[in-house]
């Protein structure tokens, strides 16, 4: 696992959401956002996510445990906001049959593989096609090559995977949960290409 | 979890109460006749949630511009719908739950199919990390499953969800706060929840997790509450298509599996046939207005449990008849006495069970006493 450094300390608990309250404002201005994750296990899915939510912690925020569910708030320079609920998949091939429940609805695909597995960039092209085939088709589609920090065992070149991603009308990143290099990017860039103007969910 | 609004306790009796005032007599005809309309029609589970989530919508606009709620925050007004939702899902829970002969054989099947892999499933069959091995925890995650049928309401069915799901999340939590183990997210959760599923068995599941998704209200039905649901019906899909490649076993061994499963589970079908004369433990007591009402079944026999067909005479008929009778009196004057309490019968069996749920059980029926019970 890639990912010792995101180790949940003893304060962990506050992982989660920032939203107290329960009213679900969505206009304009403050965008909801059903973001779900996909790529083979062990490519670090949920690192980048406890990296990202990590990042930018508000310790009022209440107690929330659990990795496979978690929200985040993004505010951007034009003074909007995107909270992404992030819907993590169980990435066991047993489990791949399941993957449409999650997907259903999202407004964002995040597929992930790992850049010293070959066969998680093989599993990554596997989920895109399915979401070509299955997901809505405005889904906003990221493919993300993390465990960037781990270069010298690279076996997934960036040059193939920018051309995958491009080929395929996909936004391309390389992160590191680990050094949480680009963490932040992927998620701001996601947000930038979100449309103004739909409704989430 | 932060779904405050999935785990405030919106208050019942306030809504009740309000409901009693003289100035809701208004909501109180268009509710009454709302649930009145229900039985003009045949039962049709699309249509029926689609009735009741226009009803809600249009309520909470009518309660929002309501004389009684004029100066009510906004999480008042949430709970008067919270208690109008469970108001009117109990009162058409009869109609709405496990509604359909497909319902009611998705429930036989799901259940039948969990039986026989109770006998053999192991953890690791699912991908369970050896670290998060916890009978301990993964029994109390069941047991919450295992409630679900204790309640009518939605909202309430859907809590013993994320009650579940969130002790699974604590033990991932303390697991890997406790060792160097990094968390997995959904890669550790989904087994674990799919393991404890099939560990608990849950009543009805099937007709649970639809009625949850057709009556509970849309608009709670969104992020982490969503993605919790997602997730057991998700487990569900995966324990009904269960087969030999989805555990990484060999075709001919998931066979002989299920072959043995089947016969054990046939043999203690038979073994509970012979013991099912009733105790005197199983006598049941209970307390209505403080008087003590014993219900005594000692001394009952029922000595046809074991019998086949073939081996009875026409002598015997008459003592059948007898006994049919008598089971039949019995019954139909207990499910009387169930219904002025507003019991479901189901609950209570469960409840037997439960010394948990029963304490809470006898709690509310001591208040319905007190209070008088609705309506």
């Amino acid at each position: 696992m890639g990912c010792s450094s995101s180790l949940p300390d003893r304060n962990a608990g506050r992982l989660g959401s920032l939203n107290s309250g329960n009213s679900m404002v969505t206009d304009s201005k403050n965008l909801r956002v059903k973001l779900v994750l996909l790529g083979d296990s062990g490519v670090g899915k949920s690192c980048i996510v406890l990296r990202f939510v990590r990042g930018q912690f508000d310790p009022t925020s209440k107690v929330t445990v659990g990795a496979s569910f978690l929200s985040q708030t993004l505010a951007l320079q034009d003074s909007t906001t995107v909270k992404f609920e992030i819907w993590d998949t169980a990435g066991q091939e047993r489990y791949a049959a399941l993957a449409p429940l999650y997907y259903r609805g999202a407004a964002v695909a995040v597929v992930v593989y790992d850049i010293t597995s070959p066969e998680s960039f093989v599993k990554a092209k596997y989920w895109v096609k399915e979401l070509q085939k299955h997901a809505s088709p405005d889904i906003i589609m990221a493919l993300v090559g993390n465990k960037a920090d781990l270069h010298e065992n690279r076996s997934v070149s960036v040059q193939d995977a920018q051309d995958y991603a491009e080929k395929n009308g996909m936004f391309f990143i390389e992160t590191s949960a680990k050094t949480a290099n680009n963490i932040n990017q992927l998620f701001e860039e996601i947000a930038k290409r979100l449309p103004r103007t739909t409704p989430s969910s | 979890m932060d779904s405050s609004s999935a785990l405030s306790q919106p208050n019942f009796y306030d809504f009740l109460n309000r409901m009693r005032h003289p100035a809701s007599a208004d909501l109180v005809r268009a509710i009454k006749s709302f649930i009145v309309s229900f039985s003009f029609h045949a039962t049709d589970a699309d249509n029926d949630s689609r009735k009741l989530q226009d009803f809600l919508v249009t309520m909470e606009t009518t309660i929002k511009e309501h004389p009684l709620w004029v100066h009510a925050s906004h999480e008042e007004l949430d709970s008067a719908i919270e208690g109008l939702e469970k108001y009117v899902m109990t009162k058409l829970f009869n109609r709405t739950f496990a509604s359909s002969s497909e319902d009611v054989k998705a429930d036989l099947d799901v259940s039948e199919k969990i039986r026989l892999l109770q006998h053999f499933i192991r953890p690791d069959h699912l991908d369970v990390p050896r670290v998060l091995h916890n009978e301990a925890s993964w029994l109390f995650a069941a047991k919450e499953l295992q409630k679900i049928n204790t309640f009518k309401a939605p909202r309430e069915k859907l809590l013993c969800i994320m009650n579940c799901c969130r002790i699974i999340n604590n033990l991932l939590l303390n697991i890997s706060m406790s060792s160097n183990y990094v968390p997995a997210g959904a890669d550790d959760f989904l087994p674990v929840l799919i393991y404890v599923t099939i560990k608990a068995n849950p009543p009805q599941l099937h007709s649970n997790l639809k009625f949850i998704q057709l009556f509970r209200r849309n608009s709670k039905l969104v992020s982490e509450v969503e993605y919790y649901l997602t997730n057991l019906i998700s487990a569900e899909t995966f324990i009904t298509n269960i087969n030999a490649s989805s555990l990484s076993m060999e075709e001919s061994e998931f066979e002989k599996n299920m072959q043995l499963a089947k016969l054990a589970n046939e043999e203690t079908a038979a073994r509970h046939g012979s013991i099912l004369q009733l105790s005197g433990d199983d006598a049941l007591t209970t307390r209505r207005h403080g008087k003590e009402i014993h219900v005594n079944l000692e001394g009952c026999e029922y000595p046809f449990m074991e019998s086949e067909a073939k081996d009875l005479t026409v002598e015997d008929v008459q003592q059948l008849l007898r006994l049919y009778q008598h089971v039949v009196t019995r019954y139909t004057r207990l499910t009387k006495a169930l219904a002025r309490l507003s019991l479901h019968e189901e609950r209570l069996l469960h409840t037997m069970k439960d010394p948990a749920s029963s304490t809470e059980l006898k709690k509310e029926i001591e208040k319905w006493l007190h209070k008088g019970i609705l309506d």
